[in-house]
């Protein structure tokens, strides 16, 4: 036995110095409270005769000194915190690692999930190990990590908070050497895992049909056109899956396909009959496993005419092109009549540029000075175009590469967005607030109005202006929106908790939905969708069998210090109870 | 207890009271038995016809039966009764160990004396009071006559618990000094170091009629004490330190069970009459059980 607060010398010492007070105590002289009886006949000849059980009364005796000796050293070896390997345990560690996976919600043959049987084998761990075994639990998302404690109580509390949460799954980083440590998964999405980790499995065969790719994208040739690419695949048996595709307006797209296992299911859908607003797509198949991939989410833009101002000494082939426009509600007019227009969407100067910023957003041709531009410091001859920006909202669809510049001004771009260069000068750029979007170069010295990509960039513009974009990509976890102080609502309004995080809004999803993300008059939509074959597939485990876990109990669930504490309070009842009837002294 | 305070309350209006009530009761349970004279086995010049025997010279002519001569001529001599007084004998333990109780063992005892002092005294019997300890303290002369009753209030009165118990020393010495036989009364607890026994043996050994008035205070038979005590004689002052356990307790009642029942098999052995009360219990209805146990007056 060891003692988890003393020294073997201060426990020895305890135990002499309470049990030597305890017998002192003992052998302490009562004052008996003098009584007169008539005669002490009587009473010599029952004493006398009880002292011929003397070895009874010195039973007596001793027992009682052993049994205040016993309590004495029970409460004070317990505030020691003894330890017997053979009765608890030995110091032991664990960490209990909890794969959180999406794909440990695949449901079961018993109708539970992996995940439920993930607790209940961490549970398991915790009951098994000894009383003084200190518990560690982490998880594969990086949202929880515990010290070691060995309040089971903690502990399993935690574990029931604990849900599956992210989309991007990861080992985490731990220390084997001092620790045994289990990893409890149904192995799908982490294959590998250092060498002195336990694995225990909850794998079980699923049947799952999931939406592995749901996107709405814009049609270049159709302004405002968009159309919906989904793609479904079946990593159970062959099924028949029903597929639909609806709208906010209600307008719904139905279709069925059988799928062999393994097989996929890809097809376009024109949605130029929706109107803007959620589009949902869901599949619908019988056992399926994972219900969430079953559903995936996208945000149609609502399509309405942009009003537009040209302020401009004459550009045909600009006027032309945004005349032609279906979506353009155009505006032409001289640098001299200019006067700012609350009914005006969206502003393009032609080597023009007012006084004072417009409150709506601008096209800038040709680098005009304007005091709240940047100044141009230069003139560059024949640029060539180096870098471009794909990623931006401006320069999708939109090749660059072959552009013709003969003259561009030099400015300084501190502070802007460019996003098309040539080596070290500004082509385009762009400002996020004001939102405005300047050429450098006039359209009359390059090729730009008569390369294929230039209706799109006007397109690209003015939708960048003014009209709502396509719904942000996100897996479920923790969505990221690139909006700092959002709100973040549901597609029915519920508004969800956020954080601030380096100039964007963070907020924590588990499930896929369409949200909203609001910060003044901006929107943002967000689509969270899990579409991932790597979760659909819960079939892909590492786990041939499903390995039952050995555990490992002992006898006593807690400390020693809280059964010596419970003797001693069981003894002191005793104690008290034969002294009250003279059993003991 | 204080003398005084026993004088006021033990034989006040209300005690003669209840004396002149058992004496009416007495009266009336053993009428036609007994009355002021005591048949005596000598013969003598009582008027009650007890024998007849041979003449002798020297006897007195009177007692010829003349008319037994006639028929048997023969000189035939007719015995009568002596008639005489019965000396009773109360011998009252006033040792230490009679102090104790509420009321008291000796305030009870000097009650249960005094009635029957007053109902011998009614009946014309010699009364004597004696009170022993470890010896015989004092000692009332014979005392005959209602009218004596004050005297031996008096006495009973002034006797003072003290002493350890000796009664077969005491006994001793007031047998080889007292020369009459009689109806002895002993009324005690019994509580005697050097045992009952040897003193009713001595009574008996000199052929007195006896009777013993055993008197316990509930506190004895049933003593409710409880933890670590030091038990103090109240007698010989001697002290026991002592764990009152259940188990004492029952053994200490047992015991005292046993000592009584001793005591009374004694007396059943040797046909003595025997009545054991406790100081709770009404003296007057103790005089009566007395009185039908038909040792008392005979």
């Amino acid at each position: 036995m060891t003692f988890l607060a003393l020294s073997p010398l201060q426990a020895a010492l305890l135990v002499i110095l309470t049990g030597g007070t305890i017998v002192a105590l003992y052998f302490l002289k009562l004052r008996h409270r003098r009584v007169v009886v008539s005669s002490s006949i009587l009473w010599r000849r029952v004493l006398d005769e009880q002292q011929l059980h003397s070895l009874w009364e010195k039973l007596r005796w001793i027992l009682s000194i052993v049994i205040a000796v016993t309590i004495a050293l029970l409460i004070a070896l317990a505030l020691a915190r003894p330890e017997a390997e053979s009765l608890t345990g030995k110091n032991e560690r664990i960490v209990i690692v909890l794969d959180t996976s999406p794909t440990m919600n695949t449901q079961t043959s018993d109708g539970r999930t992996r995940w439920q049987r993930a607790v209940d084998n961490a549970k398991g761990l915790l009951d098994g190990g000894g009383p003084t075994t200190e518990f560690r639990v982490i998880d594969t998302a990086g949202a929880t990590a515990t010290g070691f404690t060995t309040d089971r109580n903690e502990v399993r509390k935690l574990i029931g908070e604990m849900s599956p949460k992210t989309a991007d799954p990861q080992f985490p980083r731990v220390d084997g050497k001092d620790s045994q440590v289990y990893f409890i998964s149904d192995g799908v999405t982490i294959h590998n895992t250092p060498s002195f980790v336990k694995r225990i499995s909850v794998f079980e065969a699923a049947n799952n049909v999931g939406i592995t790719a749901f996107e709405i994208r814009s049609i270049p040739s159709t302004p405002l056109g968009y159309e919906a690419y989904l793609e479904v695949q079946n990593f159970g048996q062959t099924a028949e899956v029903g597929i639909t595709v609806s709208g906010a307006g209600g307008q719904r797209i139905n279709k069925t396909a059988l799928l062999a296992t393994g097989e996929s299911y890809r097809d376009v859908f024109d949605l130029s009959q929706f109107g803007g607003g959620g589009i949902r797509a869901a599949v619908q198949t019988k056992d399926d496993a994972l219900p969430l991939d079953d559903v995936a989410f996208a945000y149609l833009p609502v399509k309405r005419k942009t009003r537009t101002l040209l302020v401009t000494k004459g550009n045909n082939s600009l006027e032309t092109l945004l005349k032609l426009d279906n979506y353009v509600d155009l505006t032409v007019t001289d640098p001299a009549n200019y006067r700012e227009s609350p009914t005006i969407d969206a502003y393009i100067f032609d080597r023009f540029a007012p006084a004072s910023a417009p409150a709506r957003p601008a096209l800038i041709i040709g680098a005009p000075n304007a005091p709240w531009l940047k100044p141009s410091t230069g003139e560059v001859t024949k640029p060539e175009i180096t870098t471009w920006s794909e990623d931006h909202p401006v320069m999708q669809f939109v090749s660059v590469h072959d552009l013709s510049i003969e003259r561009a001004a030099s400015i300084d771009a501190g502070g802007l967005t460019v996003i098309a260069a040539s080596k070290e000068t500004p082509l385009i750029v762009v400002s996020e607030k004001p939102k405005w979007v300047m050429l450098t170069f006039d359209l009359g010295s390059s090729d730009f109005p008569f390369h294929v990509g230039f209706p799109v960039f006007i397109e690209n513009v003015l939708a960048w202006f003014n009209r709502e974009q396509l719904a942000l990509k996100r897996s479920p976890g923790i969505v990221d929106v690139p909006l700092s102080n959002a709100q973040i609502r549901t597609i029915d309004g519920k508004i969800i908790p956020s954080d601030q995080q380096l100039g964007k809004t963070v907020f924590q999803t588990n499930d896929p939905g369409l949200y909203a993300a609001t910060q003044g008059d901006q929107r943002v939509h967000v689509a969270v969708n899990l579409a991932n074959p790597a979760f659909s597939d819960v079939n892909r485990s590492v786990f041939k069998t499903d390995k039952a876990f050995a555990e490992q109990h002992y006898w006593l669930r807690r400390e020693l210090w809280f059964y010596m504490l419970i003797a001693a309070l069981a003894l002191i009842s005793v104690e008290w109870f034969t002294y009250h009837r003279r059993i003991t002294l | 207890m204080s003398t005084a305070n026993a004088n006021v309350t033990l034989f006040d209006d209300e005690f003669l009271k209840k004396l002149e009530y058992l004496n009416i009761i007495s009266k009336r349970l053993f009428a036609g038995q007994n009355r002021a004279e005591r048949r005596t086995r000598r013969r003598g010049t009582g008027l009650e016809f007890a024998d007849y025997r041979q003449y002798v010279p020297g006897d007195d002519f009177r007692h010829l039966d003349w008319k037994a001569y006639l028929r048997l001529n023969r000189l035939i001599l007719k015995l009568f009764e002596e008639e005489e007084d019965l000396p009773i004998y109360f011998f009252v333990d006033s040792s230490q160990s009679m102090n104790y109780g509420q009321p008291t063992k000796l305030d009870y005892a000097r009650r249960v004396a005094a009635a029957l002092c007053y109902i011998g005294l009614a009946n014309l019997d010699r009364v004597n009071v004696i009170s022993f300890a470890d010896g015989v303290k004092a000692e009332l002369p014979p005392q005959r006559g209602k009218g004596r009753i004050f005297k031996i209030f008096r006495f009973l009165t002034d006797m003072a618990p003290n002493g350890e118990t000796d009664a077969r020393s005491s006994f001793k010495t007031y047998c080889t000094e007292t020369r009459r036989r009689g109806l002895a009364v002993v009324i005690s607890d019994f509580f005697d170091g050097h045992g009952f026994a040897g003193a009713l043996d001595i009574l008996r050994h000199f052929r007195h009629d006896i009777f013993v008035v055993h008197i316990a205070s509930h506190e004895e038979i049933d003593p409710g004490l409880r933890g670590e005590l030091l038990l103090v004689d109240a007698e010989s002052n001697a002290t026991r330190e002592i764990t009152i356990t259940p188990s004492l307790l029952t053994a200490y009642r047992a015991e005292y069970a046993k000592y009584c029942e001793a005591v009374e098999s004694y007396c059943g052995k040797y046909q003595l009459g025997y009545v054991r009360t406790t100081t709770d219990f009404p003296f007057e209805e103790l005089v009566l059980k007395v009185f039908r146990q038909g040792r008392f007056l005979k």
